[in-house]
């Protein structure tokens, strides 16, 4: 099957004369315009790609977004800075508290106010177990896109587990607002680290049937190696993060290369690795890397939060803020390890109660910029892999 | 390296369209009312020139900013004429970043597009466009990204004006 | 036929004219035939939501009677009550007549369904022949479905579906020729009979090793025939929405699903008969020892009746066979829940580049196998 990548003219018959009786005949029919979405089961959110395909063969794809476009930028530059932080759970609605984190995060940098450390060390916690749960829902509705139902059902019996122990520490199962600027909400209640520890004890034997049911498939490896190459050089250009970058072979991951709170500290004991991708089953950059670096990273996820646990402190969960809060005059730019990539919060303030400029760099915008690129020459089956595999959440592709 | 060693370096190399810097600083008790200025650092780059500057940045080799991660805009007031574009780089392999910031009338706010160095900013600079209404020369595909194709206005900017309806949607 | 033709005649008499009985053994015989594949379909729609469920780690349906066994009755009835859509676009002639279609045909497939030793519809020479052909049928329906819907998306599940029938007719049929011709018959009553030694337990499938890859062959491709995972390309959910099915609400959505069934029973019903000894068990072969076979006798007066004591033996024998077709389905129903979905490029390369060649091999090989026994041991 060739690689097309213009649109070809309406039905056409060319005829050739060629010689002595010879004839050419090239019949040309039209290309199939397809709508994938705005509602479909395998877009991971309302999203809308406009598909040209030629039979089977995809020749062309174009996002459209903005579905889902709720003005988180500009809801910024109208309530306060405390108030702003609900809007901040809802882009990566699967990983609001790393959203949280991110925007807190930034907020402090300009606020320059120490975070005690009971809190930082909640706030792995918290974040590491959102990551968890965000690579349990992008592997099992990857498993679903590709056909394999009974995954999906068996990673969110975990990520049950999850959202209850957020419910116990914070009485949400979604979006958070949890992580507060300057610290926590409030303090974990008691027994929530035993339940936590008892969770990593169990996730390690369960992860282990995702590997073996779904990963390892021969079908599943037949339907995601060697489709949808991210080379290194494009990932670089597109400004991928996370998974997407990790999954072409390239060692990036800005908790241990631009290391925020205290994953320094983590990093250097050496309690967790980061995986990246080695082309196992075929090209390097494939969507089986990809979802591979996912189901890695959730063990390693595990080991941060064993880490926490066992160097938990006593003390205050939260510095002290004012509760109308003006945040000096200036700007910062602080991005995290989302599970998606690298979720960066860029603020600005002229010194008030409300901000001027509320930036969110999604990592999800950023890493659908390359479907364009890379749907067109693979089969419609394949479409739905790639696009599977590049884990966006529409809200935050759209905030 | 850090801010200042980046900042030296783009002396050193002439990185073209350079303006100079903005490094944060505590309140100067002998300026009145003056409330220094937290968080990061950043140049200042000429916008008609960010794309030789960017080019600078990418291919330099104590700089190398492999990736553009983020190209966004601000109207800092309603009064202020100018728009700022803020642009985030970041180098994996010295694992440092730079913040650049540029200036745009925001009568007429045009500058070259950047998409010729970093694919990234395709997408990025289709938003800036249809929430500030600037104009990218020499965007490939300049169509509005998140909103629909026939809205009116910059919704990010200060002075914009929220529709009373859309398509005979009240948007009370 | 036979033994409805012969009850007619004993309990009416001979006044009817044999038209007359002709049409009511057949009216009969459909009728039979509606309730089995309903009762069928209802059951596997039962069996396919626990046995997901359970596989999934969770019950299915728990509420609506013991276990959710009524939940069939209460989808039919959901489905029957729905708003009957046809887009406004559709081909209507087309539309409506697809469900149709494909449900038929695979009801005319079961006339070749041998009920008991003793009782069927039909004692149809070509059995196998039949169900195949009428199953294929099916294809047009679907394919008409996806056309008449007016919609991109179904279009692609009916190609897919036309694609892959097609490719995977060869290895079906050409991997049931090894029990056939082991057998030598296309009729499924005298197949199984043929199986009866050994206590009921001189299966084919044990009889010559290349019945085992010609079954798992026959398995495979008789899963996409009816369109099951990991062949559930045409109506591919999380890519097609729902194939070709996907404008089809209400009663028409149900008769697919109740040919989608009622093909994966016959299917099995097929691979049980031909590999699995059909009627022959241990329990079956003791039963008739026990009740005697013979269903229709020559009684004390010269005339033919109905022997009563036989029927248990012609029960356990019914049962033993439906048995193993819900076994075959069971089978399938896990395969489903377990693997993930092949793409279309990659089933078309297996059927003709893998499954069709390694059927002929078997073929071949049991044909000499078959043939170096005559020759070595006599018949």
């Amino acid at each position: 099957m060739t690689r097309e990548t213009q649109s070809t003219p309406a039905a056409s018959t060319r005829v050739q004369r060629l010689g002595a009786g010879e004839l050419s005949v090239d019949i040309r029919t039209p290309d199939l315009e397809v709508n994938f979405g705005p509602q479909h089961p395998a877009t991971h959110g309302v999203m809308r790609i406009l598909m040209r395909a030629d039979g089977e063969l995809v020749t062309g794809a174009q996002p459209h977004l903005g579905y889902l476009h709720r003005c988180a930028e500009k809801i910024g530059e109208n309530v306060e800075w405390l108030q702003y932080l609900p809007y901040t759970d809802r882009y990566d609605y699967l990983a609001s508290m790393n959203n949280n984190l991110g925007y807190s995060l930034a907020v402090e940098a300009l606020l320059g106010v120490e975070i005690p450390r009971r809190a930082t060390l909640i706030r792995i916690i918290c974040a590491e177990l959102n990551r968890i749960g965000s690579h349990l829902v992008a592997f099992g509705t990857y498993g679903l896109d590709i056909g394999a139902f009974t995954p999906f059902l068996y990673t969110f019996r975990e990520r049950e587990w999850m959202m209850a122990l957020f419910e116990k520490i914070c009485g949400a199962r979604l979006t958070y607002s949890y992580i507060r600027i300057g610290g926590l909400f409030n303090d974990a209640p008691p027994g929530w680290f035993e339940e936590v520890s008892r969770f990593c004890d169990v996730f390690e034997q369960k992860w282990q049937e995702y590997v073996d049911l779904l990963l390892v498939n021969q079908i599943y490896v037949k339907r995601t190696a060697n489709i949808g190459i991210i080379s290194r050089e494009m990932a670089l250009d597109f400004g991928l993060t996370g998974p997407m970058v990790r999954g072409s072979g390239i060692d990036w991951d800005l908790r241990r290369d631009m290391p925020y709170m205290c994953y320094d500290e983590i990093w250097r004991s050496g309690a967790f690795k980061i995986p990246i991708a080695r082309g196992e089953m075929g090209a390097l950059g494939d969507c089986w890397d990809r979802s591979w670096v996912r189901v890695m990273e959730m063990i390693e996820s595990i080991k941060i939060v064993r880490w926490c646990l066992d160097n938990m402190v006593e003390g205050p969960v939260i510095a002290d803020i004012p509760k109308t809060l003006k945040v000096p005059v200036g700007e910062a730019y602080v991005g995290i390890e989302n599970p998606r990539g690298e979720l960066g919060h860029y603020v600005v303030s002229d010194g008030g109660k409300v901000s001027i400029r509320t930036r969110v760099r999604g990592p999800s915008f950023c890493n659908l910029a390359v479907l364009e690129d890379i749907l067109p020459g693979s089969l419609v089956g394949d479409a739905i892999a790639i696009i599977g595999s590049t884990d966006i959440v529409v809200g935050e592709t759209d905030r | 390296m850090d801010f200042q060693a980046i900042h030296d370096r783009l002396r050193a190399v002439a990185a073209p369209g350079l303006v100079g810097a903005d490094l944060p600083r505590k309140p100067d008790p002998k300026v009145k009312k003056d409330k220094g200025r937290a968080g990061d650092p950043f140049v200042i780059v000429e916008a008609q020139r960010l794309v030789e500057f960017l080019e600078v940045c990418r291919d330099d080799d104590r700089l190398k900013f492999e990736q553009l991660v983020d190209l966004s805009a601000t109207d800092p007031a309603k009064d202020d004429a100018q728009l700022w574009i803020n642009v985030q780089l970041l180098s994996l392999k010295f694992r440092h970043r730079l913040s650049i910031k540029c200036l745009l009338p925001k009568a007429a706010p045009s500058m070259p597009s950047t998409v010729p160095v970093y694919r990234a900013s395709q997408w990025h600079e289709r938003e800036c466009a249809e929430m500030f209404g600037i104009t990218f020369v020499g965007h490939p595909d300049p169509r509005n990204i998140l909103l629909p194709d026939d809205w009116v206005g910059s919704p990010l900017r200060k002075d914009y004006e929220f529709p009373k309806e859309y398509h005979g949607i009240s948007c009370e | 036929m036979n033994f409805f033709l012969e009850g007619i005649y004993q309990t009416v008499g001979e006044h009817l004219p044999m038209w007359l009985m002709m049409l009511i053994a057949a009216v009969t015989g459909i009728a039979v035939v509606l309730g089995m594949v309903s009762l069928i379909a209802m059951f596997s729609v039962w069996l396919e939501r626990k046995v997901s469920g359970h596989i999934q780690c969770r019950y299915g349906p728990m509420y609506v009677g013991w276990h959710g066994w009524l939940q069939s009755i209460a989808d039919g009835v959901k489905l029957l009550l729905k708003e009957d859509m046809i887009p406004r676009d559709a081909d209507r002639v087309l539309f409506m007549l697809a469900p149709g279609l494909v449900l038929a045909a695979i009801l005319g497939a079961f006339a070749a369904y041998p009920l008991s030793p003793g009782i069927w519809f039909g004692d149809i020479d070509l059995g196998v022949f039949m169900i195949i052909a009428f199953s294929s049928m099916t294809t047009i329906g679907v394919v008409m479905a996806g056309w008449a819907s007016n919609s991109k998306w179904t279009i692609y599940g009916s190609m897919r579906e036309a694609a892959q029938v097609v490719a995977y007719e060869i290895p079906l049929g050409v991997s049931l020729l090894v029990p056939v011709m082991v057998a030598g018959t296309f009729n499924l009553r005298e197949a199984s009979a043929l199986q009866a030694d050994w206590f009921g337990m001189k299966w084919f499938l044990f009889t010559n090793p290349f019945m085992l890859p010609a079954f798992v062959l026959y398995f495979i491709a008789a899963l996409a025939e009816t369109k099951r995972a990991p062949f559930d390309l045409p109506e591919a959910e999380s890519e097609l929405v729902a194939g070709f099915m996907t404008e089809y609400s209400g009663i028409r959505w149900s008769f697919f699903f109740m040919e989608e069934y009622a093909a994966m029973f016959l299917m099995s019903a097929l691979g049980a008969v031909f590999f699995l000894g059909g009627f022959e068990s241990p329990l079956t072969h003791f039963a008739g020892e026990f009740f005697g076979k013979e269903l229709v006798v020559v009684g004390a007066s010269g005339a033919k009746e109905l022997n009563f004591a036989a029927i248990p033996y012609h029960l356990v024998a019914a049962v033993t066979l439906i048995a193993k077709c819900f076994f075959g389905v069971f089978l399938m129903m896990w395969l489903r829940w377990t693997l993930p979905r092949v793409r279309i490029d990659q089933v078309m390369t297996m059927g003709y580049k893998y499954l069709t060649p390694l059927s002929l091999l078997c073929v071949l090989g049991a044909a000499l196998w078959e043939a170096g026994k005559h020759a070595l041991f006599g018949s």
